[in-house]
């Protein structure tokens, strides 16, 4: 049977209206966030640090707040949809319609990565208004911010998948992803570490993931690119091929 | 086998089985069913039968153990994705977004059946009205009462307009006169060529409906054949049943 692309825009066009059927918390919040970020770490603080990597301290710390609020809204997004359409097995709807595992995959992710565009382009608008928004590489973003997203709604799927309550939905984000993603250089830059602790920092995937977004916003790279859009790419492939399998096996949806 | 002479439904040795070692259960235990099409066909039990599982196979919520399953000659396994296009499910939980409306529980699992937009609006329209709906369309389903919603869940079932439709419990929470009308319009899709497979534990629905019947139990069908059959000593199909049941 050929693809069921029908199947999958609705798939896109029921995650968008859940996603503005509670527009304070998915949108709204992590916009108003992001700007306090913008606004404390850029203008109050940034305001008394003299230029970074060559532009000003807000624009070094923008990309890492957008990427930031991507990561939230393509996790959260996919983590609550799924587990969600377990809780009230909705989910069902899914698995008695004409989806192949892929295609399952390709709508989930695609709802997640598409409320994640919805979130940055409400963020780029804030960080325009404060001057901290620059785009040298668009098509480099653009492949950060989309391929950050799948990764970030595929782990979402795999914790909804395995959760068993809505506190165990939040367990890889607070223990995990924030911490990591931190860790991972978004407020500042690894030359301001001791060589160990920023040795260390190249072992986590965040940092290539912030240093990617802001090469293609700044053009300052503290990475090999090349080395960053292989670990980006081997993600989205190697999570892709475990979810899709999941799906197929049917773990805690099939049973 | 012909086109038309090919059963709607053929179930070969299915067997479904629930966790491992000690908590191994087997709930449906070597199945065999072939119901033709056009067929209006009873499937009763006890809870805890065999027949939600059994449903739950035929239609991909539960992956089959071992054995196989034909709808219309297509796999169910190897052919997914075909198969889920002929068969629709009205099932006994409320398997739904409760946030959505009828009208939009219509739309969307329209559009995931890959159903056209205007096709799809078309016959959303035809199910809100055959089943009463209008006025609710645009309510929350939580806000429904019990009838609206096994109403709004035979339209979801409905809106490809499925070679098979699976009723799974389907007037539970239904007051009298509705029932009498949804039984009217399911005679009258039966009339009109579709295969209807139907659980109940209202037994005179079952007589009121079906032609043939089945009778499953620990995971296997205890009985099998017409209606007509199933009262032949002048039983009821409920007197039949429960003797069934106590052999």
């Amino acid at each position: 049977m050929s693809t069921n692309w029908i199947g999958l825009y609705t798939m896109l066009r029921r995650e968008v209206k859940r996603t503005l059927r509670v527009v304070v918390q998915t949108l709204i919040a992590p916009t108003v966030s992001a700007a306090l970020y913008i606004f404390i770490f850029g203008t109050v603080i940034g305001s008394k640090i003299a230029d970074f990597a060559g532009v000003p301290y807000i624009r070094f710390v923008f990309p890492g707040v957008l990427m930031l609020s991507i990561i939230n809204a393509s996790f959260g997004s996919a983590s609550s949809a799924l587990y969600f359409m377990r809780f009230t097995r909705g989910i069902e709807e899914i698995l008695i319609t004409p989806f192949s595992y892929f295609e399952m995959l390709i709508g989930l992710v695609g709802s997640a990565v598409a409320r994640a565009l919805m979130v940055s382009f409400l963020i780029l608008f804030v960080g325009l208004g404060f001057g901290a928004v620059s785009l040298m590489h668009p098509l480099a973003f653009v492949f950060y911010i989309a391929a950050i997203s799948a990764i970030f709604a595929m782990l979402g799927i795999i914790v909804a998948l395995w959760a068993e309550s809505f506190e165990q939905l939040q367990v890889l984000n607070t223990f995990f992803i924030t911490p990591m993603t931190y860790l991972g250089g978004i407020f500042y830059s690894i030359t301001m570490l001791p060589p160990l602790a920023a040795s260390i920092t190249r072992f986590n995937p965040f940092f290539y993931f912030a240093n990617g977004v802001r090469s293609s916003m700044i053009g300052y790279t503290e990475a090999d690119p090349v080395l960053g859009i292989v670990i980006i790419s081997g993600l989205v492939i190697g999570l892709g091929i475990l979810v899709t399998q999941l799906f197929k096996r049917g773990w805690k949806i099939r049973s | 086998m012909t086109e038309t002479t090919r059963p709607m439904l053929e179930i070969k040795n299915l067997v479904k089985v629930y966790g491992t070692g000690e908590k191994k259960k087997v709930a449906v235990d070597g199945i065999n069913l072939s119901i033709p099409k056009g067929a209006f066909f009873g499937l009763l039990g006890p809870n805890g039968a065999g027949k939600s599982t059994t449903i739950h196979c035929i239609t991909g919520i539960a992956q089959p153990t071992t054995g196989q399953i034909l709808i219309d000659g297509v796999d169910v396994v190897s052919e997914y994705k075909q198969a889920r296009t002929k068969v629709g499910l009205s099932p006994q939980e409320f398997n739904v977004d409760i946030f959505s409306t009828p009208a939009q529980l219509m739309d969307f699992m329209g559009g995931y059946y890959g159903i056209p937009g205007e096709v799809r609006a078309t016959r959303i329209e035809e199910l809100l009205t055959q089943f009463d709906l209008q006025e609710h369309r645009d309510v929350k389903f939580q806000k429904l009462s019990g009838g609206l919603k096994r109403r709004a869940m035979l339209g979801r079932a409905l809106v490809h307009t499925p070679d098979l439709l699976i009723l799974d419990e389907p007037t539970a929470g239904v007051d009298v006169e509705q029932r009498r009308a949804l039984w009217s319009y399911l005679k009258k899709l039966n009339q009109d060529g579709k295969t209807i497979i139907l659980t109940s534990h209202y037994l005179e629905e079952i007589e009121e409906l079906c032609n043939d019947i089945a009778v499953i139990n620990h995971g296997q069908i205890i009985w099998n054949g017409t209606k007509a059959e199933f009262m032949a000593d002048g039983k009821s199909v409920e007197e039949k049943y429960l003797e069934l049941l106590k052999k």
